[in-house]
C-alpha cells in the first residue's frame, strides 16, 4: 500500500512540476516601463533588451533595445496586450525604471503604483521617475552612450547624482507606497527630461557623435500631495529637502568669501535630526544638523593658516546650510502646503494624542508650523594644499 | 518485493541441496594410517588438480620410513622446500614397530617437528585442516603409519610490495600504503603502535575463498560492546567468497541502501593507526590494500590525514574548502537550472542578459542540456578509468575540445552549462575520501530533477529530506552526523575546524565512552618559549 502511494506521489510530482517553467530564450527582458495617458486609459511603453546586442560576442551593432507600446484601460491590460507585438513574454523581473508622464502624475499615480507593487514578478528595487513636461514614451525613446541600455543609464544617473550632488532622490516603489500611504509625510519623485533634439534621440546617429543630439537629464524633485503631482522644487530647494530629511551623502556648497570672491565646500558628512515638541497644544519642530566639510576650491584670497579665518568660514558655512534648509521648508509651507519632510510623523511620534487632533487638517497646521533649525558646521579638511596660490595683483 | 522473496526462497532451497560433500562432515574425515590411501583420497578430492604437487620419498638415514609431501605449486617457496627435503633425508630417526606405534606416535611427531629448522610447523589430524593448510600455501608432510600430519609454513608467492597509496595521496605525511598481504598490513600498523594493548583477532570468512580477516583494536581504549558488535556482524556473514573489503563492508553496514557510506576504507597505515587510537576498530582483509574503519562518521570523510600534519589554520581553511566544494558538487547544476528556468529575478541583470544571449538558438531546454553534459562527463570519467593508459591523453583532448568547446561553438549547448558541469566535476574530487564523492555523484541527478520540476523549492525539499536521512543514519550504533547532531561541544575541536594539537586532548566522546582523555595535562603540551 505504502509503495502504491509512493508511486502515485512520484507520478503526481512529474505531472504537476514545471508549470511555471520558462527558459531564458522565452523571455523579453524588460528594463523600463513608461506609462502615459491615452484616450482608452493608459499607454504603456516597454523597453525590451535584445540579448544578442548587449553581449560582447556576436553583436551586430543594432540597437541593444527595442521599444514596444500598447494601450489599455489598465496598466496590466496594456502590458498583456504587448504580446500582440512581442514574440516573447514580457518579463519585468529585472525592471530598472518606471517612468510616469507628468500628465498622469498630476491625475494620480495610485492605480499604477498598486499594479507595480502587487505584481509578484517584479523586484522592488527599481526607481520611479516623472517625465517633466513630456511623455514617458519620449523619455524612453532616447538612445544613450556609455550605458547602452537607456534604463540602466537612468538607473545609474540616479545613483550617482544622489551620492555626489544630492539634488535628486532615487525613489523606489516601496518608498513611494509608504509615503503616499502615510498621513504625516508626502511623497517626492525625481523628474527627468530630454535635452536637445528629440527627433534625433531614438536614432542610432545619436550615440555615434561625440556630442549626442539628444540626452536624458535628471531634473529636481517633484512634490506630491497624496498621489498627485502638485509642482516642482528648484535645485537648491531639492538639496535643502535632502538635507532636512538626512539623505545627503555628499554635495557642494558655494560660499562667498569675507573679502570678495567665492569658495566651494565639499560636504563630507551630514547628519540631521528632526524632533517635535508640543507646547501648549501647538507643535513645534526642532531640527539639528551636524555637518563636516572639506575646502574643495578657493577662488579668493584668504589665509587658511589662521584659525580665526576658519572659524569665520565655519560660521558662513553653517549660515548657508541653514539658509538652504530654511528656504526649502518655507517654499513647501507657503507654496505647496505639502509636508514632504515627515514633520507630521515626528509630531505623531512625540505625542500621539495631539497628533490625533491635528491630523484631519495637518496641511493647514504644517503651513503654520514653527521650525527651528540649528546647524553645527565644521571645516575639517583642506585638500592637498592649504593656502590658495597667490596671484600678483597688477598695480 | 514479492518477486524477490520468491527468488530468495528458491535460492535457499537450491543451496541447501548442494551443501558441502558429506564426506567432510564424517568421522572418517580423520587421516588414515595408510599413506597410499591418504594420498589417493587427496588426489580424488582435489580433482587431480595439476598445481598440486605430490612427492613420495623415504626419510631417515636408513631410508626406512615412507613419507609423502604435498604442496601447491606457486604458493610455496621452492628454495626452502629443497632444504626441507634434504633435512628429512638426512634425519637420524627410526621407524617404530607396529605395537609400539600407538604409544610413541606423539613422540615421533614431536621429534620430527623439532628436527625441522623452519619457522612455523603445525600438526593436524584431519583432512579439513589439511586442505586449509595445503591451499593457503603450506607444505603437508604425511608419514606412512601415522594418523598425524605436519603442515610446514613455507608460503611464498609473488606480490606487490609496500608502495605509495594511489588514493588519498598527501603532500606531507608517510608515503607507505597497505598492500595485498594481510601480514604485511598488520605489520605496518604494528610498526606505528608498539603497544601490547594493540590486539589482533583473525577469522576466516568465505566458504570457498577462506579469506583471512583480521580485527584490530586497542584494548582499553575501544568500547568493548563495539568489539562484540563487530564480531557478531562478521560471524553473521555466510557467503562463498570475500575478495575485497568492499564485500565485507556491504555485509556489515548499518544501512546498505543509503547513498552515504557509513564505513571508511583507507590505504593509509597512519590513518588506521590514528583511528585505532581514537577507539575505532580496523578490519583488515587479506588480498586487498583497503582497510575498513568502524564506526565512521559523516564528518570524517572530510578529514584528511594531512590535516594533522599541517598547521592548524591552514588545515581548518582547507577543511572549510572541502565542505564548500562538496556543496558545489552536489548543488551547482541544480541551482543553475532552478535559477534560469524559474527564478530569473535572482540572477544579476548583467549576468541574466549574458545567459539569455547564450541561450539564443540553443535547441534544448536548460534541464535537458545539463543532463546531456553531465552524462557526457560521467561517460568520460568511466571511460578514463577503464581505457588503456596510452590512450588517456587522446581521450582528454576529445573530451575537452571536441565535446566541450566544439559543441559550444556549434551552438548545441551553452558555455554556461559546460562551465557549471566542469566546476561540479572538479569539486567532486576535492573530498579526501573517494567514497563520499560517489554519494553525491548520484544525488546530484536527483537534485537536478527536483530543480527542473520545482525550482529552488524542490532543491530545499530535497535538502531537507537529505539532512533528515543523514541524521537517521548510524554507523555501528553511533549517530552518523555526530558530533553535529547530536551536538557535542567538546568534539567540535576536530569537526568543522581543526584545533591545535594540544587543544584536542579528548577522544571522540560517543565512540570512546570509558577512556576519553588523550593528554592528561593538555596545557603542558602547549609550546611555550623558555622563560629563562
Amino acid at each position: 500500500m505504502i509503495k502504491r502511494i509512493l508511486i502515485l506521489l512520484i507520478y503526481s510530482l512529474v505531472l504537476t512540476g514545471c508549470w511555471d517553467k520558462r527558459e531564458l530564450d522565452e523571455l523579453a527582458i524588460t528594463m523600463a516601463i513608461g506609462v502615459d495617458e491615452s484616450d482608452v486609459g493608459y499607454l504603456v511603453t516597454a523597453q525590451v533588451v535584445v540579448p544578442l546586442e548587449v553581449s560582447i560576442k556576436g553583436n551586430t551593432g543594432n540597437s541593444p533595445i527595442t521599444q514596444v507600446r500598447a494601450e489599455g484601460e489598465t496598466v496590466f491590460e496594456a502590458i498583456r496586450k504587448l504580446a500582440k507585438i512581442v514574440p516573447r513574454e514580457i518579463y519585468p523581473g529585472h525592471l530598472r525604471m518606471l517612468v510616469i508622464s507628468e500628465t498622469v502624475a498630476e491625475k494620480g499615480i495610485g492605480e499604477i503604483v498598486d499594479y507595480f507593487s502587487r505584481n509578484w514578478e517584479m523586484r522592488s528595487d527599481f526607481y520611479v521617475v516623472v517625465a517633466k513636461e513630456m511623455t514617458a514614451e519620449e523619455i524612453l525613446n532616447v538612445s544613450t552612450s556609455i550605458e547602452t541600455i537607456p534604463a540602466n543609464s537612468m538607473f545609474n544617473m540616479l545613483n550617482v547624482a544622489q551620492e555626489t550632488w544630492s539634488s535628486t532622490r532615487g525613489i523606489q516603489i516601496n518608498d513611494l507606497i509608504s509615503d503616499i500611504g502615510s498621513d504625516g509625510k508626502e511623497a517626492v519623485v525625481t523628474g527627468i527630461e530630454v535635452i536637445g533634439d528629440q527627433e534625433l534621440g531614438s536614432s542610432k546617429q545619436n550615440v555615434e557623435t561625440i556630442t549626442p543630439g539628444a540626452r536624458l537629464r535628471l531634473v529636481d524633485l517633484g512634490v506630491f500631495k497624496e498621489d498627485k503631482l502638485v509642482g516642482w522644487l528648484t535645485e537648491e530647494e531639492s538639496i535643502g529637502y535632502n538635507k532636512v530629511t538626512n539623505q545627503v551623502k555628499s554635495s557642494v556648497t558655494t560660499l562667498s568669501c569675507p573679502e570678495g570672491g567665492t569658495m566651494a565646500i565639499e560636504l563630507l558628512r551630514a547628519n540631521s535630526e528632526i524632533k517635535a515638541k508640543i507646547i501648549n497644544g501647538t507643535p513645534e519642530v526642532e531640527m539639528k544638523m551636524e555637518t563636516e566639510g572639506n575646502i574643495a576650491e578657493v577662488d579668493c584670497q584668504i589665509d587658511l593658516m589662521k584659525v580665526e579665518n576658519i572659524t569665520k568660514l565655519e560660521k558662513l558655512y553653517s549660515d548657508k546650510v541653514k539658509e538652504v534648509m530654511q528656504k526649502s521648508i518655507t517654499t513647501l509651507q507657503k507654496d505647496f502646503n505639502a509636508d514632504i519632510f515627515g514633520f507630521g510623523d515626528a509630531v505623531h511620534r512625540a505625542d500621539a494624542k495631539v497628533w490625533k487632533k491635528l491630523e484631519p487638517n495637518w496641511d493647514q497646521e504644517f503651513s503654520e508650523l514653527e521650525v527651528n533649525i540649528k546647524v553645527d558646521a565644521k571645516i575639517t579638511q583642506f585638500g592637498v594644499i592649504v593656502n590658495p596660490i597667490k596671484i600678483k595683483e597688477k598695480e | 518485493m514479492g518477486f524477490f522473496n520468491k527468488k530468495k526462497k528458491k535460492m535457499e532451497s537450491a543451496s541447501s541441496a548442494s551443501t558441502t560433500p558429506a564426506s567432510l562432515l564424517q568421522p572418517e574425515n580423520a587421516l588414515k594410517i595408510s599413506l597410499k590411501e591418504n594420498l589417493q583420497k587427496i588426489k580424488e578430492e582435489l580433482g587431480n588438480s595439476t598445481d598440486i604437487v605430490f612427492r613420495e620419498f623415504r626419510i631417515g638415514k636408513n631410508k626406512s620410513i615412507q613419507a609423502g609431501a604435498i604442496y601447491t605449486d606457486g604458493l610455496t617457496d621452492t628454495e626452502s622446500w629443497e632444504r626441507i627435503i634434504k633435512q628429512l633425508l638426512e634425519l637420524d630417526i627410526q621407524g617404530d614397530s607396529d605395537n609400539q606405534k600407538k604409544a610413541t606416535e606423539q613422540n615421533f611427531m614431536d621429534e620430527l617437528n623439532f628436527s625441522l629448522n623452519i619457522g612455523d610447523v603445525r600438526n593436524f589430524t584431519d583432512f579439513n585442516m589439511l586442505y586449509a593448510s595445503l591451499l593457503s600455501g603450506e607444505t603437508i608432510l604425511l608419514v606412512e603409519g601415522y594418523t598425524q600430519g605436519i603442515a610446514i609454513s613455507n608460503k611464498h608467492w609473488e606480490e606487490r610490495g609496500v608502495t605509495e597509496p594511489s588514493s588519498q595521496t598527501v603532500v606531507r605525511g608517510p608515503r607507505e600504503g597497505f598492500s595485498e598481504n594481510l601480514r604485511i598490513n598488520t605489520a605496518l600498523v604494528r610498526r606505528k603502535i608498539k603497544d601490547p594493548d594493540l590486539w589482533l583477532e583473525t577469522k576466516i570468512i568465505g566458504k570457498h575463498t577462506k579469506t583471512n580477516v583480521a580485527v584490530m583494536y586497542i584494548n582499553g581504549i575501544v568500547n568493548e560492546k563495539l568489539v562484540k558488535e563487530v564480531h557478531e556482524r562478521l560471524d553473521r556473514i555466510n557467503i562463498d567468497g570475500i575478495f575485497e573489503s568492499g564485500n565485507i563492508e556491504e555485509l556489515i553496514e548499518d544501512s546498505p541502501y543509503s547513498p552515504f557510506p557509513t564505513i571508511i576504507n583507507t590505504e593509509r597505515p597512519d590513518a588506521v593507526a590514528a583511528a585505532l587510537l581514537d577507539g575505532r576498530i580496523a578490519i583488515l582483509v587479506d588480498g586487498t590494500p583497503f582497510v575498513l574503519i568502524v564506526p565512521s562518521l559523516f564528518i570524517e570523510f572530510f578529514q584528511s590525514p594531512e590535516d594533522y600534519y599541517q598547521r592548524a589554520y591552514i588545515a581548518s581553511l582547507v577543511r572549510f574548502l572541502r565542505f564548500v566544494a562538496y556543496g558545489i558538487a552536489l548543488l551547482a547544476p541544480a541551482i543553475f537550472i532552478a535559477l534560469t528556468t524559474y527564478h530569473q529575478e535572482m540572477i544579476p541583470t548583467a549576468l541574466l542578459m549574458n545567459l539569455a544571449h547564450q541561450r539564443e538558438g540553443v535547441p534544448f531546454p536548460a534541464f535537458v542540456e545539463t543532463i546531456l553534459v553531465e552524462i557526457t562527463f560521467e561517460i568520460l570519467r568511466e571511460a578514463g578509468l577503464r581505457m588503456p593508459r596510452s590512450i588517456g591523453p587522446t581521450m582528454s583532448i576529445v573530451g575537452a575540445f571536441v565535446l566541450g568547446s566544439a559543441s559550444v561553438e556549434a551552438g548545441m549547448i551553452t558555455a554556461a552549462t559546460v562551465i557549471i558541469v566542469s566546476i561540479t566535476a572538479i569539486c567532486s574530487y576535492v573530498s579526501p575520501l573517494y567514497d563520499i564523492s560517489i554519494s553525491i555523484r548520484m544525488l546530484r541527478f536527483i537534485f537536478i530533477g527536483l530543480a527542473a520540476l520545482f525550482g529552488l523549492f524542490g532543491i530545499i525539499v530535497g535538502l531537507i529530506v537529505m539532512v533528515l536521512h543523514l541524521c537517521s543514519l548510524r554507523s555501528f550504533g553511533i549517530p552518523y552526523m555526530s558530533p553535529l547532531a547530536p551536538f557535542n561541544l567538546a568534539d567540535q575541536k576536530d569537526t568543522l575546524f581543526r584545533f591545535p594539537q594540544w587543544k584536542m586532548f579528548t577522544r571522540t566522546r560517543l565512540i570512546n565512552q570509558q577512556n576519553v582523555v588523550k593528554q592528561q595535562s593538555p596545557d603542558s603540551a602547549k609550546p611555550e618559549p623558555n622563560k629563562n
